[in-house]
């Protein structure tokens, strides 16, 4: 069912292809919204401080090490 | 040596924090996870070879922990957190709507595809990292995140294409017909999460 991609020759643009390209622009536009989106989400979770309890786990284990 | 890889463990927290909700949906289990990962990696660093891909080491010991925890307790967190984001004071009120419905969609996916989703959108990793952290083909690491987005806008914006046109969408095509069928979409809202992640 697949053509031959190495087939260079560019069938007629079909009716379809308007609509095909439409579709992509909105899915263009929507992923860069949902990039948008995520990082307003999340980017406030990174950021947060590192529970000291963490820092203390591997900076102890950083001090048994290096002994 | 030493000193190197605890900076490294140290620089990447604040992604796996955020990998760590992609996996529970859940703040505190989130924060118990890493806790629990960064324990097994400081244990485990001798396996680490320098030079090689650390954050994809990272990211599968906190994948395999997470899976352990599942296959102990094969039950998942109830309470799914929305981010905090979606309660910026900053943000209007429609926006503040946007990003919690969009917080409550992110956490309607299938866990294999929010974690895919995450590590290419929020983590910046690329499809080869994503397939090397959660131990997949190249292919079905695209496939994943391709369902994702294309989930997210069904459900958000109430568009679905209708021709199969790029090549992510040739190896949907391709993956529909294999064994994942059953998990294609999110079929009822919830408790969707992270069985997929078990098979």
């Amino acid at each position: 069912m697949d053509m031959d991609s190495s087939d260079s020759s560019k069938p007629a643009p079909s009716p379809k292809a308007p609509k095909r390209k439409a579709d992509r622009a909105g899915e263009d536009a929507f992923d860069l919204w949902l990039q948008r989106g995520l990082h307003k989400l999340y980017d406030d979770i990174a950021a947060e401080p590192i529970p000291p309890e963490l820092m203390r786990l591997i900076e102890e284990d950083r001090t048994r090490r290096d002994k | 040596m030493a000193n190197e890889f605890h900076g490294q463990v140290i620089a990447l927290l604040p992604r796996l924090r955020v990998q760590a909700l992609a996996l529970t949906r859940n703040r505190a289990a989130a924060d118990d996870l890493v806790q629990d990962a960064v324990a097994n990696a400081l244990a485990a660093q001798n396996s680490f070879t320098p030079g090689t891909n650390f954050a994809a080491w990272m990211h599968r010991i906190l994948r395999n922990r997470f899976i352990s925890t599942l296959r102990k307790q094969r039950e998942t967190t109830d309470i799914e957190d929305v981010p905090a984001g979606a309660f910026a004071v900053s943000a209007t009120h429609e926006d503040r709507l946007v990003l919690k419905e969009l917080g409550n969609a992110v956490n309607r996916l299938p866990a294999d595809q929010r974690e895919a989703l995450f590590m290419v959108v929020l983590q910046g990793m690329s499809y080869e990292e994503v397939a090397e952290a959660t131990g997949c083909a190249v292919g079905t690491a695209k496939s994943r995140v391709f369902r994702a987005r294309r989930q997210l806008q069904v459900w958000l914006a109430g568009e679905e294409s209708a021709e199969a046109t790029t090549e992510e969408q040739r190896i949907e095509r391709a993956r529909i017909s294999g064994r994942d069928r059953g998990a294609r979409y999110a079929r009822n809202g919830s408790g969707v999460g992270e069985h997929n992640l078990l098979a």
